[in-house]
C-alpha cells in the first residue's frame, strides 16, 4: 500500500515538473496570452487607453528579450508596430519597424514584412505617395520575397479601390512588365513559374482575355513535362467558355486536361463542364 | 419482448436496487473509481505529451498522424479530447474490461450471499481476463469501426455532390444528425453485449455462448435494456456538445478549457454512466433469472 502511494506521489511530481518546463509549448503559451490582449486593441483601437496599449507593449518587449532567439519573438515585435499602427501612433511603428529591419537584415522575408507594414502605415496617414515611394521600394529591393511578389498587384488594386481606373490599368501594366522581367531574370525557377502566372492573373483582372490565354499557353509551352499544368488548362478552358465564347477550344483545354492529369482535384469540375457542353 | 407494463416495472426495480446498493455497499464503487483514476493519469500525461521530455515519445506519432500544427500551442487543445477518447478505448479493453468484471463478481455476491471481500472478487475476475478482453475488444472494435463507416459514408455521399439527404442538408447531417446517429450505435452495440460478462461470471458461461446468449437476453428484455443502456448516456451528451465547439469555446475561454470538459467527461463517463449501466443491467440480468 505505501509503495502505491509512493509511486502516485513520485508521478504527480514528475508531471509537475514537465509542466513546469520552460519549453517551445510554453513559450507559445505565453505569446498566445500576448496576442489575446493585444487582439482586444487591434479590435476597438479607439476604445483602448493609452495605457492599455503601453501595458501590451511593454509586455510584448519583455518577451522579445526574454526569448530572443525563438521564432515568436519577430512576431512579438511585428504586432507592436501593429499596436501603433491601429493606434495611429505612426512615427513609433516605423521606428519599432526600421528597428526589425536593422536587427534582421539578412533575413529578406523579415525585411520585406516590415517594409510593407512601413508603406502602410503611410496609407494609413492618408500619404499615398509616400507610401507609394515605399512600396515601388520594396518592389526593387525584395523582389523575390512572397511580399515583393504581391505587391505590384497590391498597388493596382489601391487604384481599384479608390475607383482610379486609368492609374489601376497602368498599374496592372507595370506588374506585367516587372513580372515579365523577374521571369527572364531567374528563368528556369519556381519563381519565373509564379511570374508567368501572374502575368495571366494581371491580364484576366483588366479583362484582356487574349493576352491571358497567350500567357497562359506560353506557361504550357514552356513548362510541359516539368510542372503540374491542371490549373493552367482549367483557367484557360475557362476563359474560352465563359469571355471568349469559343467552345472547342474550351473543350480541347478540358479534354486535355482530364487525359494529361487524370489524378487531378480539378478532373470533376472539367468533366462538369464537359457535361455542360453536352460532351459525355 | 416482454410487454411494457412489466418493462417498466423491471426498470424501475433495477435502478432502485442500484441506488441502494450504491448508498449502503459503495464497495460496488470501487472499480469503477479505480478505472476514473487511471483515465484520470492518463489525461495528465496527455495532457503533457506535446511538453518536453514527453514530447520525444508522443510528438512523431501526433506529427505524421494528426498534422505537426497539433503540437502547438493553442491547437493541440483540440486534439486532447479525440485522444482521450482513444487512451479509454484503450484502457477499458485493458483494465476496463477486468475491472467490470470485478464489478459484476461484486453484484452477484452481494445478491446472492449479501457479503463481498474486494479481494476475492478481483482474484475470479483475474481468472476469465482472457475472455472479458475479448468481449471489450470485440465492442470496441465494432463501435469504432462503424462509427467510421458511417461518418464517411455521410461525407462521401456529400462530396460526390448531393446537397441533401432525407431532405436535410449536409450542415445538418455531419453536424448534430451524426451525433445523435452514432449515439444510437453505441446504445445499440453496448446493449446487444451487455449481458456477456454477467453471463460469463454468474452462468459460468463459455466465451462464444455468453455472446450468444447475451444477444438473446437483448432481444428478450429490449426495451428495459435499452433504456438502462442509453437512459444514462444522455448524461454525456452536454460534453458532446462542448467538443464538438471546441474552436469556439477555445477562443471565447481559453484553450485549457477542452481539458476541463475532458476531465469532466471523465468523472461523468466512469463514475456516473458506468456504474449506473453495468450495475442495472447486472441487477436486471439477476431479477430475470430469478424470476
Amino acid at each position: 500500500m505505501k509503495r502505491s502511494v509512493y509511486c502516485i506521489l513520485a508521478f504527480c511530481f514528475a508531471t509537475s515538473l514537465v509542466g513546469c518546463a520552460n519549453d517551445q509549448f510554453a513559450v507559445e503559451k505565453e505569446f498566445w496570452h500576448l496576442q489575446k490582449q493585444a487582439g482586444k486593441i487591434l479590435t476597438n483601437p479607439d476604445a483602448t487607453p493609452t495605457r492599455e496599449l503601453e501595458t501590451a507593449v511593454n509586455k510584448f518587449d519583455t518577451f522579445v528579450k526574454k526569448y530572443p532567439q525563438n521564432y515568436l519573438a519577430i512576431e512579438a515585435e511585428f504586432n507592436i508596430a501593429r499596436l501603433y499602427l491601429v493606434k495611429k501612433e505612426f512615427s513609433a511603428a516605423r521606428d519599432r519597424l526600421s528597428a526589425i529591419v536593422k536587427k534582421h537584415i539578412k533575413s529578406a522575408v523579415v525585411c520585406s514584412e516590415a517594409a510593407f507594414l512601413t508603406g502602410n502605415s503611410y496609407e494609413l496617414a492618408n500619404n499615398w505617395d509616400l507610401a507609394l515611394q515605399q512600396y515601388k521600394k520594396l518592389i526593387q529591393d525584395y523582389a523575390i520575397t512572397p511580399r515583393g511578389l504581391s505587391l505590384p498587384i497590391y498597388i493596382a488594386q489601391q487604384y481599384q479601390t479608390k475607383y482610379q481606373p486609368d492609374k489601376m490599368l497602368e498599374a496592372y501594366q507595370e506588374a506585367i512588365t516587372h513580372y515579365r522581367e523577374l521571369a527572364l531574370k531567374y528563368p528556369d525557377s519556381p519563381l519565373a513559374f509564379n511570374a508567368h502566372f501572374l502575368v495571366a492573373k494581371c491580364y484576366m483582372v483588366i479583362k484582356d482575355w487574349q493576352n491571358a490565354v497567350n500567357s497562359l499557353r506560353a506557361m504550357i509551352e514552356k513548362y510541359k513535362g516539368k510542372v503540374a499544368l491542371d490549373e493552367v488548362l482549367m483557367n484557360i478552358a475557362v476563359i474560352y467558355d465563359r469571355q471568349l465564347n469559343d467552345k472547342v477550344k474550351a473543350r480541347e483545354a478540358l479534354e486535355q486536361l482530364k487525359k494529361d492529369y487524370p489524378k487531378s482535384r480539378l478532373v470533376k469540375a472539367a468533366t462538369a463542364l464537359l457535361k455542360n457542353q453536352g460532351v459525355k | 419482448m416482454i410487454p411494457q407494463k412489466s418493462s417498466i416495472a423491471l426498470i424501475k426495480k433495477s435502478y432502485k436496487i442500484t441506488l441502494d446498493s450504491i448508498k449502503h455497499r459503495p464497495i460496488v464503487y470501487v472499480p469503477f473509481l479505480i478505472f476514473a483514476i487511471l483515465e484520470t493519469f492518463s489525461l495528465i500525461v496527455l495532457n503533457f505529451a506535446p511538453r518536453q521530455p514527453l514530447v520525444v515519445v508522443f510528438g512523431p506519432p501526433i506529427k505524421t498522424f494528426l498534422g505537426e500544427r497539433f503540437l502547438h500551442y493553442p491547437a493541440y487543445f483540440l486534439l486532447l479530447p479525440k485522444l482521450s477518447a482513444l487512451s479509454r478505448m484503450v484502457l477499458s479493453v485493458i483494465f476496463g474490461s477486468f475491472l467490470t468484471g470485478a464489478a459484476i463478481n461484486i453484484i452477484f455476491d452481494l445478491y446472492q450471499k449479501g457479503q463481498v471481500k474486494l479481494g476475492n472478487s478481483l482474484q475470479s475476475a483475474l481468472k476469465k481476463y482472457a475472455a472479458f478482453f475479448l468481449i471489450y475488444l470485440l465492442v470496441t472494435v465494432l463501435f469504432y469501426y462503424s462509427m467510421k463507416i458511417c461518418a464517411s459514408a455521410l461525407l462521401k455521399y456529400f462530396m460526390a455532390g448531393h446537397t441533401k439527404l432525407l431532405f436535410l442538408s449536409a450542415k445538418l447531417w455531419l453536424g448534430p444528425l451524426l451525433i445523435c446517429v452514432n449515439f444510437v450505435i453505441a446504445a445499440f452495440i453496448q446493449s446487444l453485449f451487455i449481458y456477456a460478462l454477467p453471463i460469463l461470471i454468474i452462468d459460468k458461461e463459455r466465451l462464444l455462448g455468453s455472446i450468444w446468449k447475451s444477444m438473446a437476453m437483448f432481444k428478450k428484455l429490449f426495451v428495459p435494456t435499452i433504456i438502462l443502456v442509453a437512459f444514462p448516456m444522455l448524461i454525456y451528451l452536454p460534453i458532446i456538445l462542448l467538443n464538438a465547439n471546441s474552436g469556439f469555446l477555445m477562443s471565447k475561454l481559453f484553450p485549457e478549457f477542452m481539458l476541463i470538459v475532458t476531465f469532466a467527461g471523465i468523472v461523468l463517463s466512469s463514475l456516473v454512466i458506468d456504474p449506473l449501466i453495468t450495475i442495472s443491467t447486472t441487477f436486471l440480468y439477476l431479477i430475470n433469472k430469478e424470476s
